[in-house]
């Protein structure tokens, strides 16, 4: 496909999280409240808030913070929770219908995606056809208007949709992205605090001031920084899309010695299937929404299917659920294939601000040590192998300490 | 929910109305009287998994494994809490002191995930599984022959704990609870031995069959079969399996019942 000038175009689409707009859908009546939506399952200590309505925003509730601030920013909220299943097949929809619109999507988050404009396509003559088109498209699926800008780079495009009002599109033509960025504020540019900082200590408010001075001096000031600084408020930081690509499925297979009917003795193998499956989707940054588990053997293929309660991705995680489908397998198998199916970005878990400390390893171990100061020691013990245990005599194999 | 399904085709304002106020205030704001979903903590046995209804243990909840000594709801515990030991961190209150950690291990444990207590005073014991449930604890294993009353908060508050950190417990001994705690509990499954299993006229196993005797959480009646191999010195075999009884084991079995 030829380009539809000679720069690169860009169409960046903002609306409200996937999860709200489902909410909105359900409960119309809650537009114009405070709204707070958690996940599927009961959400609480240490969930994430998924989404949140400009009202609670504006009460002081952060989306992706810990569900729990969030209630107390804003108690008279109405909470809501959405299963992440509704929102994968919100989400899978929006996809099929971006991507008709313009093979070359980006999906960022639940809130964000960029287009690629520059194609030719003979159904949107112009950009704003296609701006218009995707307006449209986006509306009929979330019922929610969505914010449209085109511009020349990732960060043109983006200021352009933040700059227009729900339901309308901003069309920045090429060449005019420095005079439309100048009066945008520094505080809007992706960068790191520290730099929008001293930017303002220099008395640099706009992106407008910071394109007047020359890329010499902000590199002189800033490091690389200052090139990336430069480069965004003269939009020309790039008009590259990612584009989503279903992921390729992810399984390890084994094959056996010989058939084996012994579900116990299968059962051996399974922590080492889970932790080279676990190590797959490590490498892959993913989780897996769902698992399979494929035998084979004389009487031909069949296999069990298990949901885990959310996506799992370390060896922790899959273990118990390879152990459960294992256990349902009731003739002798030769090959074993475990897969993981519906791979998902790794579930987000923000660390809690009220109990004290990530781990729970620390935080049980400083539960112990309290229950030994109010009751005694000699209450909680930990329990270990001895490293040079004297032979196999039981009492002796293990060595007691007080927790 | 089967009665909200009914309610729903009697008044379907009735049943967006009940919609509605448990998304706006949560799942529990409005509850019916059977039938509710319950989350499960998958412990790989398929069996005990199978019978709960929730594909594991009930997270939030207290489940009882009720039995007379002999009749393998010890071993069986032991090592559904071994089992969970791999992948979570793991609580064994020992009311007993019969509690050899060599077992838990034989069953394929892993001990650094576990914190065994000792209680001197059945309070101290249900304090400090509350403690640690609401440290993190993700599987709580309480066992006792006989269990001895306790004051009405120390279960209600184990339970709120396990409510909010959504982990599992179970209650393991035993034929009768104190009142205030079989008002918590929510499962009560029976474990009754069928039969030994043997190798070498040795007792390697015991085969038992597991009941749900009272459930609150799901339909009551549901029972499996299973496979206990009881660890032994020089054996690594220590498990639990479903499977078909034997022929020898049948004949165990008939021996047995007399």
């Amino acid at each position: 496909m030829s380009g539809r000038g000679s720069s690169p175009r860009l169409a960046c689409a903002i609306f409200p999280h996937l999860a709200l707009s489902l909410v909105w859908r359900a409960h119309p009546e809650l537009r114009e409240e405070a709204v707070l939506v958690g996940p599927g399952r009961r959400p609480g200590s240490g969930e994430v808030l998924l989404a949140a309505s400009g009202a609670a925003v504006a009460a002081g509730a952060v989306p992706g913070g810990e569900w729990r601030q969030a209630v107390i920013s804003c108690p008279d909220a109405a909470r809501l929770s959405v299963e992440e299943t509704a929102i994968s097949e919100l989400r899978w929809e929006l996809r099929l219908a971006l991507q008709d619109i313009s093979p070359m999507v980006e999906w960022v988050d639940d809130t964000l995606a960029y287009l690629d404009a520059g194609a030719r396509d003979l159904r949107w003559p112009t950009e704003a056809a296609l701006a218009s088109r995707l307006g449209r498209e986006l509306q009929r699926l979330l019922l929610v208007p969505p914010r449209v800008g085109v511009g020349q780079s990732r960060f043109t495009a983006w200021a352009a949709a933040l700059a227009t009002d729900p339901g309308r599109a901003r069309l920045v033509p090429p060449g005019r992205a420095p005079h439309f960025l100048a009066e945008l504020p520094v505080e809007a540019l992706p960068l790191p605090g520290a730099v929008k900082e001293r930017l303002r200590e220099f008395g640099l408010t706009t992106c407008g001031d910071c394109a007047s001075i020359p890329l010499p001096l902000l590199q002189r000031q800033f490091g690389p920084e200052g090139l990336l600084l430069n480069r965004l408020c003269l939009g020309r930081d790039g008009a590259t899309v990612n584009p989503w690509v279903v992921p390729p499925p992810c399984g390890v297979r084994r094959v056996l010695a010989g058939p084996v009917e012994d579900t116990e003795a299968l059962r051996f193998g399974a922590p080492e299937l889970a932790a080279e499956l676990a190590v797959e989707l490590a490498q892959r940054n993913l989780a897996a929404g769902r698992l399979r588990l494929l035998v084979g053997g004389e009487g031909g293929e069949s296999w069990e299917l298990i949901t885990p309660p959310s996506p799992a991705m370390t060896k922790e995680e899959l273990l118990p659920l390879v152990l459960s489908l294992m256990a349902r397998v009731r003739r002798p198998v030769e090959v074993v294939e475990l897969q993981a199916l519906e791979l998902v970005a790794p579930p987000v878990r923000q660390r809690q601000l009220f109990p004290s400390g990530g781990d729970r390893r620390e935080e049980i171990e400083r539960a112990a040590a309290r229950l030994s100061e109010r009751f005694g020691g000699g209450l909680i013990w930990r329990v270990a192998v001895r490293p040079e245990h004297p032979g196999d005599v039981p009492e002796e194999r293990l060595a007691w300490r007080r927790a | 929910m089967l009665g909200d399904d009914l309610r729903n085709r009697a008044s379907p304002a009735l049943g967006e109305a009940l919609a509605t106020l448990r998304e706006r205030y949560g799942s529990r704001a409005v509850l019916a009287g059977t039938g509710l979903s319950v989350a499960g903590l998958p412990t790989g046995i398929g069996g005990v998994d199978g019978l709960t209804g929730c594909d594991g243990l009930p997270r939030g909840r207290l489940t009882w494994v009720s039995g007379e000594l002999g009749q393998g709801w010890f071993d069986l515990s032991l090592a559904i809490l071994a089992r969970l030991s791999t992948s979570l961190p793991a609580v064994l209150v020992d009311f007993s002191g019969r509690v050899d950690p060599n077992d838990i291990e034989a069953y394929g444990g892993d001990l650094r995930n576990l914190w065994l207590v000792h209680p001197r005073h059945p309070e101290q014991g249900w304090a400090a599984a509350r403690a640690l449930v609401e440290a993190g604890a993700g599987i709580t294993l309480m066992v006792a022959d006989r269990w001895e009353p306790v004051r009405r908060a120390a279960p209600a508050t184990l339970l709120g704990a396990l409510e909010s950190s959504g982990g599992a417990a179970l209650i393991c001994g035993g034929q009768s609870l104190p009142g205030e705690v079989a008002l918590r509990v929510a499962m009560e499954v029976e474990c009754q031995r069928l039969a030994w299993t043997r190798v070498h006229r040795d007792i390697s196993g015991i085969w038992v069959r597991l009941q749900v005797g009272r459930s609150r959480i799901g339909v009551s009646g549901r029972s499996c079969r299973l496979r206990i191999a009881l660890p032994r010195p020089y054996f690594s075999g220590a498990g639990v399996a479903e499977a078909e009884l034997e022929a020898e084991d049948l004949t165990l079995l008939r021996e047995a019942s007399g």
